[in-house]
């Protein structure tokens, strides 16, 4: 809810308030009146007690805006792609690229192109089109400069004493280059500044609108200003950048230094959902105060027309000068619009924009956020997306997983499939930088800029604005803050600036802001150009490591780092390792822990270091389709579809992440005893058999909860203008079992298959009408809501079902180790093997063909740990990495006897992980390796093999056979074809295509393929006239009913008169045969027939048939 | 032919231990089919009273009504009279509606709460129309003075339930809940033979480790003659740990451990809806009434030849 305030300017300013209509809210958001509240405040408002918001509610449906990769703003980045040199004659297809970002976060991009003959060209683009021009038009018209001051400029990189040396990255070249550039000036005989101004004006005056009227020099003014570096907003910042621009393009031609990756986190940042809706907001308002100007010069222009001819008309009360007519005018143009299009973009994800808003995409922006469970929720809000764009491409780079991305994204939660590795996951300790500093207080960020600037000058930087001429690097270091040369720094003070600047980074009196980005780019031979590259600007990635450099008595040593700077820092895993860096390198920082590469999913899995990495990959994707406790408000909420699982427990064997993101407030499956066992086959191929008993008192069952909504409103408003409510017929008193006298049905009332379930009652017609329900399973009502505001006859209400979803053979489940399996058999209790010594009966046998080749060693270990967890009555932890940290901590205990691992367990190390789970087993008299003795259920033998038997955390997949089954013998025909129709929601079948004709025929199965493609579809006997092979001129003809002889009592009854065809061609019957063909033969031979080819058939007995 | 071979037996049972709700005893002399019919009987074939339909008239608890009827079916009510009932669906009193004496028992539970205080609905709350069957009375092992009912569930203010429910006899085969059998398991009981002269070759530290590596605690040194003595063989779980450490000491042969074929330890564990004591009686009363039916009578002739031997053998006796 927006009122904006509108400035109108006529002399004095008047503000005159417009609305603009109404802004969705997101949740928990200033404006939202949840904002802030606690638990218990949530839970009256009948919302999760864990709420968290961030999203919006768009038609009932909870919205959340993807993060999206951009490239990192204000960052010039050298790059060659091939799609630059079909620019036009001449272009090579190097560039330096820069997305500069002004402050209300809209960005424009600038290309700096090589071209062939050494020169170099200025690439942006106004409304769609790409403009080129001579960079050094550009230097000239920014600022008032000499061709001298311009070549040393560009020079001042390059001295011979250097060249060769590391880090050097002029080369000669640069002197001829700087002339080519400068004579491409003379040439067009521009000498001045003004010149040069003059020439963009004129070029750029017609596509600049609003400004037909001004001079050149101004047009070219706001050239430069809205379209060149819009991040400075001085000429003299933007000169400096652009000759930094160019140095780092010679230095990318000269090969001095390598282009930037445009696929690797470091040279990017993210789209945030504030950002975007802020740049659509500003284009919408930018697109009504043109449009408002257009009918305000419309109308000007007909008054002076009408004042030219002379005529009345009631136009001529309009008068510029009076402000209600101006705002009548204004008010003509849709103002709701603005705040609409915001709700259209958030509801359907969709930009409607001429500008594009330097965006690659223009759909996909938001997604719905679903809450399959809780996992697939949060997974939503830490989901960061490459950009659609991406999604089409045929390489498989963008995909790669770049070491770059290392702490930032997680390696282990992306889908596999299509959208492998543009869908990304953020790590569980990654962030984002924002407008909002860690107290939650808006930045300023002009300030940081500032103290950074007088920071930097106090240790020892050359400000760059005074002098324009600087030497470069080895000797000197460009210092760049947020896309402006600031300053310069001798390359062997570098390294000491930038331990102060972290010093001061993590220092409690925040001098600096924590989460500055302080790229250090060193010297190297051809490697990334250097600098030292300082962000401060919102949308970046930080994440916390710990700062060893700092004495360790200084508490506050975590320090926030971006992807830029991480890359030339030394960051130790401590794992034990020291990642190669030996002595050379001394480690200044140190991860937290291990787990912080994982995301939160990813962080959920039991000891995902001792498993198969592409196991822990399916183990992400199946936690987010668990059907499990989904909600809390679950008898508030009305979701279209909403999975429940009715008794979730706790795992045994936890992550400490199970405790740090409340998981069990949600839990998501069932501590189920697994054998590990081939019992009878039916576990064979990933199936597995559960225990019936066990089902039948209460393991994975579950419920599917539907909400329909019935929108009378809708309905009658779609057909006729009839007045519908809900009421019962008082005379049909059929359907009095299932609907209430209020024409819906009865809470808690089963509904079967076809049963009404709601009648309506038209005033105007004045007819009831029950509605029956589809689906093929009895369902439930759960609830019934009404809505809307008229109380007497309210006219929209929801319904929400329950399907029950027991399982069933042909449900999925999954284990948290990508181990997924299909139910394939329910046995009872007594037909499952038993435990001699305790009784137990497994809930579920797995195959342990499961294991060799998957190699999920963490479902073992988990195996055995639950079972003595539960042995001992508590939790295991089970955190990755933690063995190595223990280790690395605490330099290894004695060693004990290592004990030969039978069951193809982890290597027993000394103090192992298996030892410690085994010696749980041992203390409680059982088994060290988890097996156990196990005696046929059926016959009461002892198994052959100890079994390996203990509780693992099952999770019940939501894909379940009840859901998807389809099944015909006959039913509805497609009405043209006569074949069946497809649909399992219509009672189709499923196709029997090519492929399955194809194996048919390689059966030899001739009788079956005739059955299923002939008898079974479509079966009709055709008549055929034989003199013209028609089958379309035939006609049978009712012959005159003959009087009904008299009954013969156990005779046969009468023969059927035969038919009495002809053919409309012939005129005759002779020659009628009749012949058995698909219909669908005889439909072609009509569609024929419409375009006038004549279709004849030639019967023969030859066939012998 | 009852002179020549029989495969008659006469098993014998010994009862080790007996509690209300287990039962430890020895069957000898028999073998393992029989013992597997026993135990497979006593788990799903034994009759107990266990609800059956729900009425709900009035739900405002946070569980749905089927969630909170599977609840009350899974309570085990006490059923020593269900040997006696009929079953619901051929009982010719009713017409199968299980409101007559003979097959059903009808329970009503009223709660509703009208405090601050969160409202435990338990099994106490059921009131049953029969005195003979009730839920099973549960109480805390650290508190055996309070007794504890089920909670069925729990309401806040103002929620409310109330419904009538019907309990039927029923077997454990149809479903779970009639089972009266927590657990029921045997093992065959084993045979241990130490090898004492291979014995004497270990030290007493040797001795000691050999002990340890059996998770149970089957073997023992005794204390004055520093022998390994068998303590309790039905400790003994059939893991084989102690052979493959003899075998890796490099002392094979060091014991010998065998099954007994036909003697079973079994333990039976009631859920309380009939005496463990009872179960097994009721378990071995049924297991003669599956024989007595697959026993031909004379008058089925046509069935001999489906049979064949078998059933010449079952006339026979």
């Amino acid at each position: 809810m927006a009122e904006v305030c509108f400035q109108y300017d006529d002399g004095p300013v008047i503000r005159e308030r417009f609305n603009f209509g109404q802004f969705p809210i997101m949740l928990k958001s200033k404006y939202c009146h949840l904002r802030g509240a606690d638990p218990q405040k949530l839970v009256s408002c009948r919302e999760e007690p864990s709420e968290m918001g961030g999203y919006f509610i768009l038609n009932g449906l909870e919205r959340v805006v993807r993060l999206l990769i951009l490239p990192k703003r204000n960052y010039p980045m050298s790059m060659v792609r091939n799609s630059f040199s079909d620019r036009r004659e001449g272009y090579t297809d190097k560039a330096v690229v820069i997305r500069c970002e002004r402050k209300n976060q809209s960005s424009v991009s600038v290309k700096l192109y090589y071209l062939r003959n050494g020169s170099a060209r200025l690439g942006f683009w106004i409304q769609g089109r790409e403009y080129l021009l001579p960079v050094g038009v550009v230097l000239k018209a920014l600022v008032d400069t000499t061709d001298h001051e311009i070549y040393v400029s560009l020079t001042c990189c390059y001295s011979e004493r250097d060249e060769m040396e590391k880090g050097a990255v002029g080369t000669q070249l640069m002197g001829e280059r700087a002339k080519i550039i400068l004579d491409e000036v003379r040439d067009l005989s521009l000498f001045t500044r003004l010149q040069c101004l003059e020439h963009i004006g004129e070029h750029f005056q017609p596509v600049m609108e609003g400004l037909e009227t001004k001079s050149y020099s101004d047009v070219a003014d706001s050239v430069l200003e809205d379209y060149i570096f819009v991040h400075l907003d001085n000429n003299y910042d933007k000169f400096n950048l652009l000759i930094f621009m160019l140095q780092k393009l010679f230095s990318l031609i000269d090969q001095t230094s390598v282009p930037d990756n445009s696929d690797s986190l470091q040279n990017q940042e993210v789209l945030l959902p504030g950002h975007l809706i802020t740049i659509y907001l500003k284009e919408k308002l930018e697109d009504w105060l043109r449009k408002a100007k257009k009918s305000l010069q419309d109308e000007i222009n007909k008054k002076s027309n009408i004042n030219n001819k002379g005529s009345n008309n009631k136009n001529k009360s309009f008068d510029f000068c009076s402000l209600a007519d101006v705002k009548k005018i204004l008010d003509k143009n849709p103002v709701k619009q603005i705040s609409s299009s915001v709700e259209n973009l958030l509801k359907t994800g969709r930009l409607i924009t001429q500008t594009g808003l330097d965006l690659q995409q223009r759909a996909g922006f938001t997604v719905q956020a679903e809450r399959l469970n809780f996992l697939r929720f949060i997974s939503h809000f830490r989901a960061v997306h490459r950009g659609a764009s991406f999604a089409g491409l045929r390489t498989t780079t963008v995909r790669k997983l770049l070491p770059e991305s290392w702490g930032f994204l997680c390696p282990v939660h992306t889908p596999d499939g299509e959208p492998c590795g543009l869908l990304n996951h953020m790590t569980s300790n990654c962030r984002i930088t924002s407008f909002f500093d860690s107290q939650g207080n808006i930045r300023d960020f002009k300030k940081i800029r500032k103290t950074i600037l007088s920071v930097l000058i106090a240790v020892g930087m050359t400000p760059s604005l005074p002098n324009l001429v600087q030497a470069g690097p080895p000797e000197v270091l460009s210092v760049l803050l947020d896309g402006r040369v600031v300053g310069s720094l001798p390359s062997s003070m570098v390294e000491k600036v930038v331990g102060h600047l972290r010093r001061l980074k993590v220092s409690a009196n925040a001098m600096i802001a924590n989460d500055l980005e302080v790229g250090y780019v060193p010297l190297s031979l051809g490697g990334a150009y250097p600098g030292l590259y300082l962000f401060t600007s919102p949308a970046r990635f930080v994440r916390p490591v710990r700062n060893i450099s700092i004495p360790s008595e200084e508490s506050q040593n975590i320090e926030l780092i971006g992807p830029f700077e991480q890359v030339f820092m030394e960051i130790r895993c401590p794992d034990g390792g020291d990642g190669g860096r030996r002595n050379a390198f001394p480690a200044t920082h140190e991860e937290i822990h291990p787990t912080g590469m994982l995301s939160v999913v990813a962080n959920l899995t039991p000891w995902s270091d001792h498993n198969q990495s592409p196991r822990n990959m399916y183990q992400c994707q199946m936690a987010k389709q668990t059907m499990a406790f989904s909600s809390q408000a679950i008898n508030f909420r009305a979701d279209q579809k909403l999975y429940h699982l009715q008794t979730p427990q706790s795992p045994i064997v936890r992550t400490s992440s199970y405790t740090k993101y409340g998981i069990d407030e949600y839990p998501s499956g069932t501590n189920a005893i697994v054998a590990v066992l081939a019992y009878t086959g039916y576990d064979m191929e990933d199936a597995m058999i559960l225990n019936k008993s066990s089902v039948e008192r209460g393991m994975c069952r579950g419920q599917i909860y539907q909400t329909e909504t019935i929108d009378l409103t809708e309905q009658s408003s779609r057909s006729d203008h009839s007045q519908k409510i809900f009421r019962r017929s008082n005379v049909n008193k059929s359907m009095h079992s299932t609907i209430d006298s209020d024409g819906l049905p009865y809470v808690g009332q089963t509904i079967q298959q076809n049963q009404p379930y709601y009648c309506t009652y038209d005033e105007v017609t004045s007819t009831t009408r029950p509605y029956n329900r589809k689906g093929s399973e009895p369902v439930v009502v759960d609830y019934v809501a009404l809505d809307g505001k008229n109380k007497e006859h309210p006219r929209k209400a929801n319904i929400r079902f329950r399907h029950p979803r027991n399982p069933v053979i042909g449900d999925k489940f999954s284990s948290r180790h990508g181990q997924k399996g299909v139910c394939s058999q329910l046995w009872p209790d007594i037909d499952m093997p038993f435990s001699g010594v305790t009784g137990m009966r497994p809930d579920l046998i797995i195959n342990p063909h499961a294991f060799p080749s998957r190699m999920t060693i963490a479902m073992l270990l988990e195996s055995v740990a639950a079972k003595g967890g539960s042995l001992h009555g508590y939790f295991v932890d089970a955190t990755p990495f933690t063995i190595p940290v223990k280790k690395d901590n605490a330099d290894s205990k004695p060693k004990t006897s290592s004990l030969e691992e039978t069951d193809g367990k982890t290597e027993s190390k000394p103090n192992s992980l298996v030892e410690e789970l085994g010696e749980m087993l041992k203390e409680r008299g059982f088994n060290y390796h988890g097996v156990e003795v196990l005696y046929s259920g059926v016959y009461g033998t002892e198994l052959t093999c100890e079994i390996f038997i203990g509780p693992v955390y099952y999770q019940r997949l939501r894909h379940m056979v009840s859901d998807k089954y389809q099944v015909r013998s006959t039913g509805t025909i497609d009405q043209v074809t006569r074949q069946p129709i497809k649909g399992r929601k219509r009672g189709g079948g499923i196709r029997f295509g090519e492929m399955e004709r194809d194996s048919m025929l390689a059966h030899g199965a001739a009788y079956l393929l005739h059955d299923r493609l002939h008898t079974c579809s479509d079966y009709h006997i055709a008549d055929v006239c034989t003199l013209c092979g028609s089958i379309l001129a035939t006609t049978s003809i009712q012959q005159q009913k003959q009087i009904q002889k008299p009954k013969k009592f156990g005779g046969l009854p009468p023969a059927r008169p035969p038919k009495k065809v002809i053919c409309h061609a012939c005129q005759s019957s002779k020659g009628m045969e009749t012949v058995a063909m698909p219909y669908v033969f005889r439909y072609l031979a009509a569609e024929l027939a419409a375009m006038n080819i004549k279709m004849t058939l030639q019967l023969s007995n030859a066939a012998g048939a | 032919m009852d002179g020549g071979m029989s495969y008659q037996r006469f098993p014998k049972v010994k009862i080790r231990e007996m509690k209300d709700d287990m039962v430890k005893f020895e069957l000898r002399e028999t073998d393992a089919s029989v013992a597997n019919a026993l135990r497979r009987v006593m788990i799903a074939e034994v009759p107990t009273v266990a609800i059956d339909l729900v009425e709900i008239e009035v739900n405002s608890s946070v569980l749905n009504d089927e969630f909170i009827a599977h609840r009350l079916g899974l309570i085990p009510l006490t059923s020593d009279r269900a040997m006696s009932m009929r079953f619901s669906r051929d009982c010719d009193a009713c017409d199968g509606d299980g409101q007559c004496e003979f097959c059903s028992v009808e329970f009503h539970l009223r709660a509703k709460c009208l405090t601050d205080q969160t409202l435990d609905v338990t099994s106490k709350d059921l009131y049953s129309s029969d005195h003979t069957v009730v839920p099973v009375e549960f109480s805390d092992p650290n508190d055996p003075g309070e007794q504890r009912g089920i909670i069925i569930v729990k309401l806040r203010r103002g929620q409310e339930l109330r419904l009538r429910a019907i309990a039927r006899k029923g077997i454990g085969k149809d479903h779970a809940k009639w089972s009266p059998a927590a657990t029921v398991t045997f093992m065959y009981e084993p045979t241990i033979r130490i090898n004492e002269d291979l014995m004497e070759t270990l030290s007493l530290e040797e001795k000691r480790t050999w002990i340890e590596s059996s998770p149970t605690k089957v073997f023992d040194i005794d204390p004055v003659t520093q022998q390994v003595v068998v303590v309790e063989p039905e400790a003994y779980t059939y893991d084989d740990e102690v052979i493959k450490k003899a075998d890796a000491m490099g002392k094979s042969g060091l014991v010998e451990i065998e099954a007994k074929e036909d003697s079973f330890i079994f333990t039976v564990e009631s859920t309380g809806a009939i005496k463990a004591s009872q179960l097994v009686l009721n378990a071995i009363e049924i297991l003669k009434q599956k024989l007595d039916a697959v026993r031909l009578s004379d008058d089925t002739v046509e069935a001999d030849d489906q049979f064949g031997e078998l059933g010449a053998h079952l006339r026979g006796g």
